[in-house]
């Protein structure tokens, strides 16, 4: 009986040492920053807070912004875009499009070398873009009638089309066509994308697929000098308020996605800041059109009449979002975000289009939506009390997201709150996806068709960017503001939050960033 | 030992572990069961909103999910028997037992702590309170520790946050450490909350089993011998362990499921926050291989439990092996 209690007593003395190496602990640490290579005084890397980690770094079947964020710090594409989203330059130095809008010529840049060193030559280009194009499980595939990629030089590259596709230049600066090495340098092509090498500013040096992924500087970059960190760590805390907190001791030095709701500390705070821009994005109720009550134009217009747009941007951005109009945001060309006349915000219109319905004593249908987004849970109670005075009873359906994922792409809703977004700087992005009834989202899933608007859009695809190509998509979202497959709410802008001393981060408006300006301290 | 009580003993041990095996198994199949009912696909998930659906196809035929349930079932088996695995994670591309040992050390620390610290907070509390009946000690003791009772974990998880990393710095917000004295530092808060939320109903129960020994016959008999008052609390102590245990052993199981919320409050890489993302990705290879190895845990952990308590008081083994209709 000695013998146990005595090891009761051990046990205790143990449990009681261990509190006393928990404090000893906390008094050593609490000193400085531990976190890899963030000690104050000569700090070269930049820890990204990220909700998701980077789970394949293959840049033709990936679409999710955990890896193609990544993908895009280590593979570059010929061309690509700035903060507003306007087309340039990038391993292209120059390009050119014949007259006809058949032929696109672009000629690299002198001097461009992969991180291994390798000099990059026009072949690599044409395998890259050949390759993506026989990519079967292309999560961007490019859409246009290509008839053949070639390299008249070891400098240019020649994409020649089989019928004129305005789009090409803006879905050729998606990260989708970024360049890897011809054959991949001679690797297979699962072994390249362990270890993957490209032209970008970082190169992937330590890598957990559940977990963080770190970059290091690519030695060879061709913007000479850049980038200025030594390090990237993109670090996973699912947590958004963990990663506030984490930023906010310095723990990270920035956070890729702040909830809205807190960025107004976030801006205003002692150690902290945000980066914004405009953004591609718009969140939208999606109105299923093949549905008993929906498929009436009137109580689509009643319910877009009833609500205010305003009150919602109001209700959840905090000041950092734009009321919607049109379905394209103001940051994609041919916009008609200040000129279009919106069906928006008039009760007396709301009752007098559902008099003209089917049901002009109101019905019952429900609005889908994906729980844990709190901006989309205020913006469908709004909708419910604006249907409500018209005699419309909304229930709302909160489901997880991959519930909710397969019931819209089953058609199974009747309306349900989403983010429509374009993936590359042109209007055929977000027109032919929402808009397009032959397509495979038939209209975002909302199954809308409107002959005149799938002429028009065919038709802008091959006009040329000008005033022409203006007027169409003038057109079109009038007409898709009219007949309300969708009610746009607001287009939010793309924010980042770091610690005071960080500068020169590039903030763009597909919700990446550039890091390689960016200096600590 | 004679040779009927070990025959005894092998009975009782190996009923324990047919039990447990049991448990195992029907973890197995229900886990299959509901990940596949539930709606969801992992498909939708992994290639995002995009995904034609020949490509949604294509990856159900790769998964093999366009396969009938039992065909399922039966490769899964197969996987299960002939590596030990359940299969290639669908969202992470990696083996999903590897992963789950990946992450499986951050778990254990965080329970380990939070273990040891719920017996250095309730020990001494409930020999306090025992000794001290009825007095405001008592009273103390029994009713302050129930006030984070009614806090929800991440909560209180947020508010230590706040207090020991935001504003005293003395903790780290989140995240592990590396070495011994950097896991001890990155648990400290963590363990703490799971141990604030544990202890009430350890120092309830240890108080009340402590009351009923200090009563018992044979400290009276103690007492009339003379003996110290110190060497009588050790048998008192001895004595009241038992049931203290049980119900710590099934806190432990407890707390690995109440790792998920405080793990996913202080971004730590535990399996609680891999079973979330899996949950999210109906990551199905993924969402067996932790639920299948977090049921081995919490089966050892009972069954150590159980042997320990036999190997405490012998009537636990006698009344565990004649409820099995096994010999006394």
């Amino acid at each position: 009986m000695r013998k146990q209690f005595k090891a009761i007593r051990a046990a205790v003395a143990a449990v009681a040492a261990a509190a006393a190496a928990l404090s000893l602990a906390a008094c050593s640490q609490s000193g400085g920053r531990t976190t890899d290579g963030t000690v104050s005084g000569a700090r070269t890397t930049f820890t990204y807070a990220r909700a998701a980690s980077v789970t394949s770094m293959n840049l033709w079947t990936e679409i999710t912004s955990n890896n193609a964020f990544a993908i895009d710090k280590v593979f570059e594409p010929l061309v690509s875009f700035d903060t507003h989203g306007r087309i340039i330059d990038w391993l292209a130095k120059s390009h050119t499009i014949s007259k006809d809008g058949l032929t696109y010529t672009f000629t690299l840049r002198d001097g461009l070398k992969f991180s291994d060193g390798t000099d990059v030559t026009a072949a690599d280009a044409v395998f890259s873009i050949e390759r993506h194009q026989a990519e079967k499980d292309a999560a961007l595939p490019l859409t246009a009638d290509i008839a053949s990629v070639t390299a008249p030089d070891e400098h240019t590259v020649e994409i020649r089309l089989n019928s004129a596709y305005t789009p090409l230049l803006a879905e050729l600066a998606n990260f989708s066509n970024g360049i890897v090495p011809k054959d991949f340098g001679g690797k297979s092509e699962s072994a390249f994308f362990e270890h993957p090498v490209g032209t970008g500013p970082f190169v992937v040096s330590k890598w957990d697929k559940s977990g963080d992924l770190t970059f290091t500087k690519n030695e060879h970059y061709w913007q000479k000098g850049k980038p200025g960190i030594s390090k990237l760590v993109y670090k996973t805390v699912e947590d958004g308020t963990q990663a506030v907190n984490q930023l906010k001791t310095g723990e990270v030095d920035g956070i890729e996605s702040p909830a809205l709701e807190n960025l107004d500390e976030l801006e205003n705070g002692a150690d902290t800041k945000v980066e914004t821009t405009g953004s591609w994005v718009t969140h939208t109720f999606f109105l299923n059109t093949a549905d008993e009550h929906l498929s009436d134009v009137h109580v689509r217009r009643a319910l877009a009449y009833a609500l205010d747009r305003g009150d919602v941007t109001k209700a959840v951005s905090f000041g950092h979002a734009v009321t919607a109009k049109t379905v394209l945001p103001k940051g994609i060309e041919y916009s008609t975000q200040d000129s279009i006349k919106p069906v928006d915000d008039d009760l007396a219109k709301a009752k007098k289009e559902l008099a003209q319905s089917k049901y002009p004593d109101g019905f019952e249908a429900k609005i889908l939506l994906a729980s844990g987004n709190n901006a989309y849970a205020q913006a469908a109670q709004l909708l419910q009390s604006a249907a409500k005075k018209i005699g419309v009873t909304l229930d709302i359906d909160s489901v997880d997201i991959a519930t909710f994922r397969s019931r819209f792409k089953a058609y199974d809703y009747q309306i349900m709150i989403n983010s429509a977004q374009a993936d590359y700087p042109d209007a055929d992005s977000i027109i032919s996806f929402q808009a397009d009834p032959d397509g495979f989202s038939k209209s975002y899933w909302t199954s809308y068709s409107n002959p005149e608007v799938t002429k028009e859009l065919r038709e802008a695809q091959v006009t040329p960017d000008g005033d022409a190509r203006a007027d169409l998509y003038a057109k079109i979202q009038q007409t898709l503001a009219d007949d309300v497959p969708y009610i746009p709410l607001y287009s939010p802008q793309i924010v980042k939050a770091v610690r005071k001393d960080v500068t020169g981060l590039e903030v763009l408006p597909n919700d990446s960033v550039r890091f390689q300006d960016v200096k600590l301290g | 030992m004679t040779t009927p009580r070990r025959a005894a003993l092998a009975t009782w041990l190996g009923g324990v572990i047919v039990h447990a095996l049991l448990v195992v198994a029907l973890v197995a199949v229900g886990v299959f069961l509901i990940v596949r009912l539930v709606p969801g696909d992992p498909a939708q998930m992994v290639l995002g909103l995009k995904a034609r659906p020949e490509q949604i196809a294509d990856m159900h035929h790769r998964l093999g999910l366009d396969q009938p349930l039992w065909r399922q079932f039966a490769s899964f088996l197969g996987t299960l028997v002939t590596t030990g695995d359940t299969g290639e994670s669908i969202a992470y591309h990696v083996s999903s037992r590897a992963l789950v040992m990946q992450r499986m050390p951050v778990s254990l620390w965080l329970i380990g702590c939070s273990a040891a610290l719920v017996v250095a907070i309730s020990l001494p509390l409930a020999m306090t309170a025992a000794l001290h009946k009825g007095g405001w000690i008592d009273q103390l003791v029994r009713v302050v520790p129930t006030v984070t009772l009614g806090m929800p974990e991440f909560w209180v998880g947020l508010v230590l946050i706040l207090v020991f990393a935001v504003t005293l710095k003395v903790f780290p917000v989140g995240g592990t450490q590396p070495g011994i004295d950097g896991m001890l530092y990155s648990m400290a808060l963590p363990s703490l909350v799971i141990a604030l939320a544990q202890t009430p109903f350890i120092v309830r129960s240890l108080r009340t089993r402590i009351l009923d020994v200090l009563g018992a016959d044979f400290v009276t008999t103690l007492r009339a011998a003379g003996l110290p008052e110190r060497a009588i609390r050790r048998h008192v102590l001895r004595n009241s362990l038992l049931p203290a245990l049980q119900l710590y052993g099934m806190k432990v199981s407890f707390l690995m499921g109440g790792t998920l919320v405080v793990e996913q409050v202080f971004g730590l890489k535990g399996v609680g926050t891999l079973l979330f993302s899996a949950i999210t990705a109906r990551d199905f290879p993924l969402i067996q291989a932790v639920a299948m190895y977090c049921a081995l845990g919490v089966v050892a952990v009972s069954v150590a439990v159980e042997i320990a308590g036999g190997l405490i008081d012998h009537r636990v083994r006698g009344r565990a092996a004649a409820s099995r209709g096994g010999a006394r």
